[in-house]
């Protein structure tokens, strides 16, 4: 985007907060449906304030991260298997694509079932849901890589390993970390998801919380808490691909 | 004549297609003698290409043997082969010199060592100036170059070129052809080009393989007298006329069956 035109973006978004603002404290919305930025504002800085929310954040934070963790290199590897195995592509295929296809939500009450309302279900879900997106990528990476070049490091004596490093890696890269924030996106909807459906703890359990007592501001706070970190991580692992990915052809 | 730097030994190549065994080369003997610029040219499929991947270490043949440099070829041997595509086949993430570097980089050459060698290259095939560009802001010629560049920087025996200009436009292709011919002046590296073009052939070579329809056998082997250093004048002269239809007879009947 250039210069002016984030700059028109940006006064949109204002305006709308202060149309909003004016509308709220005229009595045209209803405040307690929807309380005006000043009182979201006001209540995000109280929250920010709270231990008690922080540590939230912090449980949702390292279900995330832990999901993430296990889900990455897990259904990389798979997608790696599958494209490199053709009787295991065979096989799991269908079954890979058909579950791709699902909504992961609905399994929901079988991981509470097997997991309990706990920590490792969250991070059981999140892999599940995250999965998927992984193992199709893995596939859809190793798949990309053009055979010439490979056939370009044979001629020049690469052993299978500096096939792997040199040619394969770099290869891929931009679709495994493309692979990888897309993944991210389906982890932390599942994550919030559970602790939205049942927890003890975790800002998806807050959200849930607030909204059942109708204390809007919170709750306001809350999502945009929750949306500005979710963009923030988004933004960085984008970022990251848009370095080791300059290489690829714009045209 | 001097001794054979690459010699290929009743060479012949089946492949499988289908259960079946299809014959691809048949009985090849050829001996390039150090030094010498050979085009090889035949029909479409005649096994021109599984030739040059035989020499390449890429297969080994079905039978016979090939040998370079009095050494059976049974694996690639980069640091006595060079070899250049159709495409460029540049490694996209890579610049221009390190992409040439990159054989140097698998033999675990220091880095500042192999780019030196690098940009030498990149001079000698007139890339100077280009060194830090990917691939992607390179024309379509600039890559051959720079493929060129990665072929030569080992300083290999023998230099592999499958069709590497036929990708190119028509001026591209001369100006490349003329290049090459500077650069093989200048470092007398034995060269097997495949090519489909007979212009090609006859202008750049010393000795023109004929080949025939698939099965791929010798079919002619044809010196060409033209004296060096080449000249756009000499395509129209009798003699040039004279190799190319003979050449073109061969093919011309193969292409009818």
């Amino acid at each position: 985007m250039r210069r002016h035109e984030r700059l028109i973006v940006a006064a949109g978004a204002l305006g709308l907060f202060v149309l909003w603002e004016v509308l709220v404290r005229l009595g045209r919305i209803d405040a307690s449906l929807a309380p005006a930025p000043s009182t979201i504002l006001d209540a995000l800085s109280r929250l920010l304030r709270r231990p008690e929310v922080l540590a939230s954040l912090g449980v949702t934070a390292w279900e995330v991260l832990a999901a993430f963790l296990i889900a990455v290199p897990l259904g990389l590897g798979l997608g790696f298997l599958l494209a490199e195995v053709s009787a295991l592509d065979a096989l799991f295929r269908p079954l890979v694509n058909f579950l791709f296809g699902v909504p992961k939500s609905i399994f929901l009450p079988v991981f509470i079932l097997v997991f309990g309302v706990s920590i490792p279900q969250k991070i059981a879900f999140g892999v599940f849901t995250t999965i998927f997106v992984l193992i199709v990528g893995g596939v859809a990476a190793v798949q990309s890589v053009p055979r010439e070049l490979v056939t370009v490091g044979r001629v020049y004596g690469a052993t299978r390993w500096q096939v792997v490093r040199e040619i394969y890696l770099p290869a891929m890269a931009p679709i495994l970390l493309e692979s990888a924030r897309l993944g991210m996106v389906f982890n932390i909807t599942a994550v919030l998801l559970c602790e939205i459906y049942g927890a003890r703890d975790g800002i998806g359990y807050r959200i849930a919380a607030w909204g059942e007592n109708l204390q809007m501001p919170q709750l306001y706070a809350a999502l945009v808490l929750v949306a500005a970190a979710a963009v923030a991580v988004n933004e960085a692992l984008r970022l990251v691909e848009t370095r080791l990915g300059a290489w690829r052809q714009r045209s | 004549m001097t001794r054979a730097l690459v010699a290929i030994r009743s060479v012949s190549q089946r492949f499988g297609v289908d259960g079946a065994s299809v014959p691809a080369l048949e009985a090849i003997d050829l001996e390039i003698p150090d030094g010498q610029f050979v085009a090889v040219v035949g029909p479409s499929g005649c096994g021109k290409s599984t030739l040059l991947s035989l020499v390449a270490g890429l297969r080994v043949p079905s039978s016979g043997t090939v040998l370079c440099d009095g050494e059976p070829i049974t694996a690639p041997m980069p640091r006595k082969v060079g070899m250049i595509f159709q495409e460029a086949n540049l490694l996209p993430w890579l610049s221009a010199e390190d992409n040439v570097a990159f054989p140097l980089k698998l033999r675990r050459v220091a880095r500042a060592e192999r780019l030196a060698a690098a940009r030498r290259m990149l001079e000698l095939t007139g890339l100077a100036g280009f060194e830090t560009r990917l691939p992607h802001q390179l024309s379509g010629g600039m890559k051959q170059r720079v493929a060129i560049a990665r072929g030569l920087v080992q300083n290999p025996a023998v230099l592999l070129m499958d069709e590497p200009f036929a990708s190119l436009d028509e001026q591209t292709r001369m100006v490349l052809g003329d290049e090459l011919l500077r650069i093989w002046s200048e470092t007398r590296k034995t060269v097997l080009f495949v090519t489909h073009s007979l212009n090609e052939a006859v202008y750049l070579a010393d000795r023109v393989v004929v080949l025939s329809a698939r099965p791929g056998r010798v079919v002619d082997d044809v010196a060409v007298d033209l004296p060096r250093p080449r000249s756009f004048a000499m395509t129209s002269s009798e003699r040039f006329g004279v190799l190319k239809d003979r050449i073109w007879q061969h093919i011309k009947h193969a292409e009818r069956r």
